[in-house]
């Protein structure tokens, strides 16, 4: 090849490219508002919160941004929002050893925020974040009554139990040990601040009273 | 030196090689976040703006300074302007000591970073592109600046070589990819579609046009080797860059939120990225190999060579272990991006700027012969170093891939616990990185200022 052909190559070749990434722009802006839910103002708000405090330089969302915090796309998916607005509020008092700082977030922030990080949640991924096989396997193999409640319940997006589980709240493993009366864990669900002042974990006053003793029943049980 | 103009090279050098000791100080503070989140006044994001700002700003520092070196000689002449190009680099100063004030501040109060003109006053909150919209601007001015006193020296003499085509075009490239990132979107989905527009259109487009520019242009000047042969490879190159790199874009299009055929656009060209990086350590080799003449300047052509092999290992083949859908389905977002990053930006550009330097200092300093040795151990502390960093890196993102995304354990667990060794030895090696930066600032202030020693 001659260097003038060389040249040509590269200057037609690449402007073929550079034109296709066009045409394929233009179809993908046609397509992404259908593959996420309408944008209200309090969602285009929240938007801009996010972008006034940096959430990025810790955080990613879609996969992308920094990693020295977890993923945001499916934060609603995983915890209540109630407890996520107190905890972008104020995120040293809902958990003593946070890495996240006290960034002086406001109330109406925080609510916008919600509102976006609800947004993102329903955006169609394709299907990240894939889910975990380990989670997945360990679904339906619960023994007792409050094993399936544990599960059923999502207790493990905040407690661990051997390791397994989210770091919101305390560690489960031996909580039998460290609170062995079954009434102050069934007061403990139905309205965890009547015994724990300030508490971050949502109430679970809609569970009936079987079921509220199943589960504090496994809570002594685990030593 | 032959040109006066050659001068205002050894200005943007300076800024730069400044900046890095910057971004590797902060670098370290950084790591020892991940240990201890309140080790600094700054907060982790602040500090990882100013970590990730002040290298691509230097990088495009050392690319201008380079620029307006290579320019002049190819075209013969000096500049068009020389206090224009004086002004410019002024302006830059003063512009990046700006935004770093307001980062400062807002990382103290972070409620400073008030809304103006629906644009964000301090920092835009997007990563990589953080400056505010108002330094967007002033970046643009600056690099038009920069273009037009190029493009006028090239006019002056009409010597239109191979080299300042793709260099320049490169640029203007590089200017032009800088306005994807110029505009709100309320969807966030969009934003991140444009935002890759600047960041992946950047490194693996315009920036690797200047890089195989710049292969060239010192491959020649250290080597003699003939401009006809190194043009029609470097158009090879450059050609092959782009018909992968543009629609190799698709590789950040799987999960935010674009359509499925993303998978197989970005899936089939990314995966032929590594080629043409490889085709440029063939050239490397091929070109001194075939060179009989004694190089006096041996620590330029060791850090060429070095430039183009770290180009292809980071940006080629840690690039692509991760961008097939099917893998990055499991390690998109994880440790693994960062240590393709660390080494990507090293091999590719970091050390393009640093040969860059060790090849036309000399000629800017007047000098033939110069002690060569602190080159070679500012490479060796900064190539060992980065090296062992991101074999650590890499291990932490097989780790948090494993244990959080396959097995489902919780993300805070993984870094706190499991990860914890990970980051103190990158800590560790961190510092040795910041050694290596030092005996390179210490060599870049003497080279050629004392007298060699007798032989
Ligand atoms: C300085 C770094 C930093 C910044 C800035 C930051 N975060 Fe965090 N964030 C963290 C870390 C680290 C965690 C993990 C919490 C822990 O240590 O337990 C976290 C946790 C969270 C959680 C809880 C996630 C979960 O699944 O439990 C939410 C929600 C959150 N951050 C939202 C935000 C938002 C919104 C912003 C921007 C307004 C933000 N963060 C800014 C570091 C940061
Ligand atoms: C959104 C997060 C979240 C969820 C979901 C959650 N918790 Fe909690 N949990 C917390 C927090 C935060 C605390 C610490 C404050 C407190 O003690 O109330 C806590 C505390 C506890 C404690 C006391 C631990 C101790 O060491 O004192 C128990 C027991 C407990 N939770 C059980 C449960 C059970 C059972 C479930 C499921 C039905 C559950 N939690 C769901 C966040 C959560
Ligand atoms: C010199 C060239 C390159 C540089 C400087 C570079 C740098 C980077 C950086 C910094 C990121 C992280 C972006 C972020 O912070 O979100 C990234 C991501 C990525 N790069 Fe590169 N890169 C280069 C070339 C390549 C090549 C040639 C390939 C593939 C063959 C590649 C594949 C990827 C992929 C797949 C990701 C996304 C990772 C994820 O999903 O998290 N890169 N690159
Ligand atoms: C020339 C050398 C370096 C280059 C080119 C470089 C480049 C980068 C880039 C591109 C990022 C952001 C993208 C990413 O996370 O992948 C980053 C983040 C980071 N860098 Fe560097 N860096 C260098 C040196 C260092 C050193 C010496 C340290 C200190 C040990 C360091 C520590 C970090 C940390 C802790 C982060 C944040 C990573 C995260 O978010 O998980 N870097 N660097
Ligand atoms: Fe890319």
């Amino acid at each position: 090849m001659s260097t003038n052909a060389a040249k040509n190559l590269f200057i037609y070749g690449s402007l073929l490219c550079f034109i296709v990434l066009i045409v394929l722009t233009i179809d993908t802006m046609g397509t992404l508002d259908k593959r996420a839910p309408v944008i209200t103002d309090k969602v285009d708000a929240g938007k801009k919160v996010w972008h006034k405090y940096d959430c990025i330089g810790c955080h990613t969302i879609l996969g992308n941004g920094s990693y020295f915090a977890p993923d945001m796309t499916k934060a609603v998916e995983r915890k209540p929002k109630g407890y996520l607005k107190k905890f972008i509020m104020d995120p040293r008092t809902i958990k003593a050893d946070s890495a996240m700082p006290v960034l002086g977030i406001s109330e109406q922030e925080a609510d916008d925020l919600i509102a976006f990080l609800d947004w993102i949640a329903k955006v169609d991924t394709n299907g990240w974040p894939p889910k975990p096989i380990l989670v997945a396997a360990a679904a339906g193999k619960a023994a007792t009554p409050g094993q399936v409640l544990f599960q059923q319940n999502d207790c493990s997006a905040c407690h661990q139990i051997q390791g397994l589980g989210g770091t919101a709240g305390p560690d489960l493993t031996r909580i039998g040990l460290k609170q062995a009366d079954i009434e102050w864990h069934i007061k403990h669900l139905k309205n965890p601040e009547s015994v724990v002042p300030k508490s971050a974990m949502p109430d679970f006053a809609h569970l009936n009273d079987e079921e509220l003793k199943a589960l504090a029943e496994y809570m002594v049980t685990l030593k | 030196m032959k040109y006066q103009s050659q001068k205002i090279a050894v200005n943007f050098y300076t800024a730069a090689l400044l900046l890095f000791a910057v971004q590797v100080v902060v670098g370290i503070i950084a790591a020892l976040q991940f240990m201890w989140p309140d080790f600094f006044i700054l907060n982790f994001n602040t500090i990882r703006t100013l970590h990730i700002n002040a290298l691509v700003v230097w990088l495009l520092m050392g690319m201008m300074g380079a620029t307006y070196y290579v320019v002049t000689e190819e075209s013969e002449t000096e500049l068009w302007s020389i206090p224009l190009a004086q002004l410019q680099f002024w302006a830059t100063v003063i512009a990046v000591t700006a935004v770093v004030v307001g980062y400062i501040v807002m990382g103290v109060f972070p409620q400073a970073n008030i809304e103006v003109f629906g644009t964000q006053l301090l920092n835009e909150g997007r990563e990589y592109i953080e400056a505010p919209r108002w330094a967007d601007i002033l970046i643009v001015v600056s690099v038009l600046l920069f273009l037009f006193n190029c493009l006028m020296t090239v006019f002056k003499t009409k010597k239109f070589t191979a080299v300042q085509g793709v260099l320049l075009g490169g640029l203007t490239f590089l200017a032009l990819m800088y306005l994807p990132g110029m505009f709100y979107t309320k969807s966030m989905v969009k934003d991140q579609f444009w935002w890759w527009w600047v960041v992946h259109l950047w490194v693996e487009g315009s920036w690797e046009l200047i890089a195989a520019a710049l292969l060239a242009f010192m491959l020649h000047k250290l080597l003699g080797a003939d401009v006809k042969v190194l043009a029609k490879w470097m158009y090879i190159e450059t050609g092959l860059v782009l018909f992968t790199g543009i629609l190799g874009l698709g590789h950040h299009y799987y999960w935010i939120g674009t359509p499925k055929y993303w998978l197989w656009v970005g899936g089939f060209f990314s995966s032929l990225e590594p080629i043409p990086l490889l085709l440029m350590v063939w050239d490397a080799f091929r070109t001194t190999r075939e060179t009989r003449v004694a190089v006096p300047n041996k620590i330029g052509l060791y850090l060429t060579v070095a430039h183009a092999i770290f180009n292809f290992v980071g940006a080629g083949l840690w690039g692509v272990i991760h961008t097939l859908p099917q893998v990055n389905k499991w390690t998109h977002g994880t440790q693994l991006t960062t240590a393709h990053g660390h080494l990507a930006f090293y091999g590719a550009y970091v050390l393009l700027i640093v040969a860059m330097i060790y090849v036309t200092l000399p000629s800017i300093r007047g000098v033939k012969e110069f002690n060569q040795s602190k080159g070679y151990l500012a490479f060796w502390w900064m190539t060992i170093s980065m090296v062992f960093i991101v074999i650590t890196i890499t291990g932490a993102g097989m780790v948090q891939t494993y244990l959080e995304r396959l097995l489902g354990l919780d993300y805070v667990t993984v870094k706190a616990s499991y990860n914890l060794w990970f980051w103190i030895f990158r800590a560790i090696f961190g510092v040795g990185f910041l050694v290596g930066v030092l005996i390179l600032v210490a060599d870049f202030f003497t080279l050629g200022k004392k007298p060699l020693p007798a032989k």
